[in-house]
């Protein structure tokens, strides 16, 4: 990294820039006489009339970061999608003022008051860019003055204007009230500019520079946009990939940015990489030395899973080929699509308690109680469409947001804001959340119950009631197990039986808004706050302790190794599932130690690919991790470390090992 | 037949080509003074209790009337007590590690059979590599101590030999694996001249195998077998820490605290290239 780009990432992790930020009051809604068609409105003409343009730092050559905090009094806004940011940067703002002023004279009156409202939004965002252009001039940044004397009223003619023109976009839709922003396929729809300038003779290194120095400009402000923790942001950046003719789209500009994230190791932005079986080798080791820095991402999304997966749940094929992620890891068509993926959360432990507890003394056999848990899956589903029913009304109270309405293709070509649900997709996702306990718990009702017969109904069931309380010795059993990742057929097959019948009564059903309904294996906090309530289950668990995050095996569970772990959750068919959520792997950094280590890593996650995942998400583990292991071994039982020649358990070394890794691994991240 | 294996570990990396899956098969003749894997020394079963997160209450003692044994398994509040040692047929652990063989193959891995030392159980050993013929890559990772023909009849059932270089000089070689080297250096010969791939490990203990004349008798004796690769395993200080979950204590007789030297420059200049692992 350059110079400059080293001494503007000192600058941002000083953070000093947080401390002297001005927070405004939440704008109200009565502020507005709690006029829907204003509210967001509003709030962009706020936000920026209450901003100061400045550039903090040398390395600063876009700026658009924010002065102040404000935070909305209304919490239902537009989120978690990604805008089609190409439209306009190959445009302006002034060709798309124009097309607007055209298209209201035939439009009928939501569609007048739409473009006039949208036209005059970007009139604001235009003159706040102005704003910036003599700041810049005044304070000698002559690029960015140069720059904003073209973008954004004109298209973007090389790399760098197409950068202002991405951070203008991202500060003012942010400022007009959309959360969870994410970026999108940035290596597809700003190649062209980068060839652009590479043509026009800038080195692939000043691009570089560029690059870098645009992923520390969107870091600057994380800590005022919304998110469940801080660094939930949305921010996240889909590469790579496939096109509608099944050619290869990972280019230069990929290259690039694998490098940038690589060189800065900041959480933004979140890169995620398609692949597919067709990938060479070389581009997951590439991959997997960013994931040795500790940062848990690349994710990897496959498209030979990820695409006939959408094309099955009604999506195009070609706007399939364009798919990306949400915030987290949920599969959105960009610029197309306003699907809400996150709508609502299936607990699959919890579905399996019930039955347990409803249906178990009167199942004669296993197949009777299975019948019981599908039956309470699909109640537990149905409960969720019910109560979602009102958001079809709510979405007519919603406070409109035309400005951030136009980067949806549909709502700019039919003259209708994002809450008129006239996208080509407004589809619900729902998040399965903890297969691994509740398979576990099929598992040990299977086996010590029907098969075996150790376990009494009665006893069983009177344990669960009292969480085990007087009956430890029950609960050995039933933690003696098979589990799934445990290398064992049983657990898998009945995953395989479970997920089939979730997606089949999930996927495609109706959702009252012209979508359907997408089954996913994903949960954000939900793991740690969704189990808290459920009581014992079969698998051993107590009332209240954690499920796993995402698609993986259960805390506690000892698996037989990765590669039983990879095999066990490449068996459904991912292609129902593909509302997304991925396997979560942790891996002790050391495993990265050298060129070998991260070569054959690469070969495990082609491998995942190859066997029909449909997301992987590795972490190398870092110093955090270990200390929480160190206070909590039995929830670490599998925290593999390499020692030396060889490798442990990290719970099972003397403290003072533990120790000497835990320091050790201060440098190795 | 039956054989006694003490763990599987998949996504064995650093173990010769490709990704691996290691088996560990229980008992050791050596006794070496830097051994890491307490638990796979004695040929019996034992039980080992982790003593992190262990409340001291007695209950695996208890259970087990004193000592350790499977009831303490079920005993102990906080699963800390795991058995080491699991008596398998040849065929049914094939059968086991046979689910991963097409990830492992097209990874351009297999299965290594490490130790305690895998030509101590020479039948079971022999079985299993036999009945994983045409299947899928086959190493063994030894110290190369074993009756020459029982060494001769294993190799002819391998892929890929690791093989153990640790002091070259026998009285030394006795004082710090119980043993004395030279079965082992004429087993090293004889797989040498097999034809079978053979990867040299020297493990680089400070002030132990690491000197000067022990890595130069090494080289000497590697060239005059013809081989000119070599794996360096530098010693760590972690070496010693599963012995308080076997119940041993560990006390080596050489400083643990001393960075060991790798001497590459002798290797090279015997035409011999390393890499440090």
């Amino acid at each position: 990294m350059t110079e400059l780009v080293q001494s503007f990432l000192d600058y941002f992790r000083t953070r000093s820039y947080r401390k002297v930020r001005t927070t405004l009051p939440p704008m109200t809604f009565t502020e507005v006489e709690r006029d829907r068609d204003r509210y967001f409105e509003a709030v962009l003409a706020r936000i920026t009339e209450a901003e100061t343009p400045v550039l903090r730092h040398t390395g600063d050559i876009f700026g658009f970061n924010r002065t102040i905090a404000m935070r909305f009094e209304w919490d239902a806004y537009m989120n978690n999608h990604t805008p089609d940011y190409a439209w306009a940067i190959e445009r302006g703002f002034d060709a798309i003022l124009a097309d607007f002023a055209q298209k209201a004279l035939s439009a009928d009156e939501e569609g007048r008051a739409f473009y006039t409202a949208a036209s005059k939004s970007i009139m604001i965002v235009l003159d706040f860019c102005e704003r910036y252009r003599l700041a810049a001039e005044q304070t000698g940044c002559a690029k960015l003055a140069k720059a904003l004397e073209n973008v954004p009223r004109k298209a973007a003619r090389n790399y760098y204007e197409a950068l202002v023109f991405m951070k203008i976009l991202i500060f003012s839709q942010r400022a007009s009230g959309v959360q969870h922003l994410t970026l999108g396929r940035f290596d597809q729809y700003m190649y062209p500019y980068y060839l652009a300038s590479l043509e026009a003779g800038v080195s692939a290194d000043d691009l570089l520079e560029e690059t870098e120095l645009f992923f520390i400009s969107i870091n600057l402000d994380t800590d005022v946009y919304f998110g469940m923790q801080q660094g939930d942001n949305g921010q996240s950046l889909m590469l790579g990939g496939c096109t509608a003719e099944q050619e290869d789209a990972f280019n230069a500009l990929s290259e690039t940015v694998l490098t940038a994230s690589e060189e800065l190791c900041l959480i933004d932005p979140k890169i995620n990489l398609r692949v597919s079986a067709k990938t060479p080798l070389e581009r997951y080791v590439r991959a997997t030395r960013l994931t040795a820095k500790g940062l848990g991402f690349p994710q990897y999304c496959n498209d030979d899973v990820v695409i006939p997966g959408l094309v099955r749940l009604g999506y195009d094929y070609k706007d399939a080929c364009q798919y990306t992620v949400a915030a987290c890891w949920e599969f959105i068509i960009p610029a197309r699509g306003y699907d809400v993926p996150n709508i609502r959360t299936l607990n699959f432990p919890l579905a399996v308690r019930e039955a347990t507890m409803e249906s178990l003394a009167d199942a004669e056999t296993f197949e009777d109680f299975f019948a019981a848990v599908e039956q309470k899956i699909f109640a537990h589903f149905q409960a969720k469409r019910r109560a979602v029913t009102s958001r079809k009304d709510d979405l007519h109270r919603m406070p409109k947001n035309p400005y951030g309405s136009i980067f949806l293709t549909d709502c700019r070509e039919k003259g209708r804001d994002y809450t008129a649900c006239v996208t080509k997709y407004n589809n619900y996702g729902i998040h399965g959340l903890g297969v691994g306990p509740a398979v576990d718990a099929l598992t040990a009702i299977c086996r010590a119950v029907y098969e075996e017969k150790s376990v009494g109904k009665d006893e069983l069931l009177a344990a669960l009631e009292n969480d085990f309380r007087d009956a430890e010795p029950l609960r050995r059993r039933l933690l003696a197990c098979p589990k799934l990742g445990s290398g064992d057929e049983v657990p898998e097959r009945l995953m395989v039986r479970m997920l089939q019948f979730y997606a089949g009564a999930v996927n495609l059903t109706p959702n009252g808004i012209g979508g359907i309904w997408r089954a996913g294996t994903g949960g954000s906090l939900d793991y740690v706050t969704m189990s808290r309530d459920v009581g014992a289950t079969a698998d051993g668990r107590h009332a209240g302790e954690p499920f796993p995050s995402s698609f993986s095996p259960s805390i506690g569970v000892r698996a037989a190794g990765l590669l039983s772990v990879i095999e066990a959750f490449t068996r459904p068919d991912m292609k129902n599932l593909i509302n997304g959520g991925p396997l979560t792997i942790e891996l002790h950094t050391n495993v990265f130690r050298n060129e070998e280590g991260v070569r054959k890593v690469a070969i495990l996650v082609s491998e995942f690919i190859r066997r029909g995942g449909h997301e992987l998400q590795l972490n190398a583990l870092h110093r955090d991790t270990l200390i929480e292991a160190q206070k909590h071994p039995e929830n670490y039982p599998d925290l593999i470390v390499r020692v030396w020649g060889w490798s442990g358990y990290f719970c099972e070394l003397d403290l003072p090992f533990q120790n000497q890794i835990i320091s050790r691994t201060d440098y190795q991240v | 037949m039956k054989g006694r294996i003490f763990s599987i570990e998949e996504f064995s990396i650093f173990d010769g080509d490709g990704i691996r899956t290691t088996v560990f098969l229980k008992g050791c003749p050596l006794r070496c003074a830097w051994c890491h894997s307490p638990e796979g020394q004695d040929f019996v079963q034992e039980y080992l209790r982790s003593p992190n997160g262990c409340l001291s209450c007695g209950a695996c003692l208890a259970a087990g009337n004193g000592k350790l044994s499977a009831a303490s398994i079920d005993a102990c509040p906080r699963g800390l007590i795991r058995a080491a040692g699991e008596d398998i047929e040849a065929a049914a652990l094939v059968g086991r590690l046979s689910r991963h063989f097409d990830t492992l193959n097209r990874a351009g891995g297999g299965i290594t059979f490490s130790g305690g030392e895998p030509l101590a159980q020479p039948d079971f050993l022999y079985e299993c590599l036999s009945l994983l013929r045409g299947k899928t890559n086959r190493a063994i990772q030894t110290s190369g101590y074993a009756m020459q023909d029982t060494f001769t009849r294993i190799v002819g059932e391998c892929d890929l030999i690791l093989f153990d270089l640790k002091l070259m000089d026998p009285i030394t070689h006795k004082r710090y694996t119980g043993v004395t080297n030279e079965p082992i250096l004429t087993n090293y010969r004889a797989a040498a001249e097999s034809g079978v791939k053979l990867l040299t490990r020297v493990p680089l203990i400070p002030g132990v195998t690491d000197t000067e004349e022990n890595i130069e008798g090494i080289c000497r004796f590697m060239r005059e077998c013809g081989v000119h690769y070599a794996e360096l395993l530098p010693y760590n200080r972690m070496a010693g820490s599963k012995y308080p979950l076997a119940g041993k204590v560990y006390a080596p007789p050489f400083d643990a605290e001393q960075t060991p030297t790798a001497r590459q420059e002798i290797f090279a200049a015997h035409g011999i290239e390393t890499k440090i692992l």
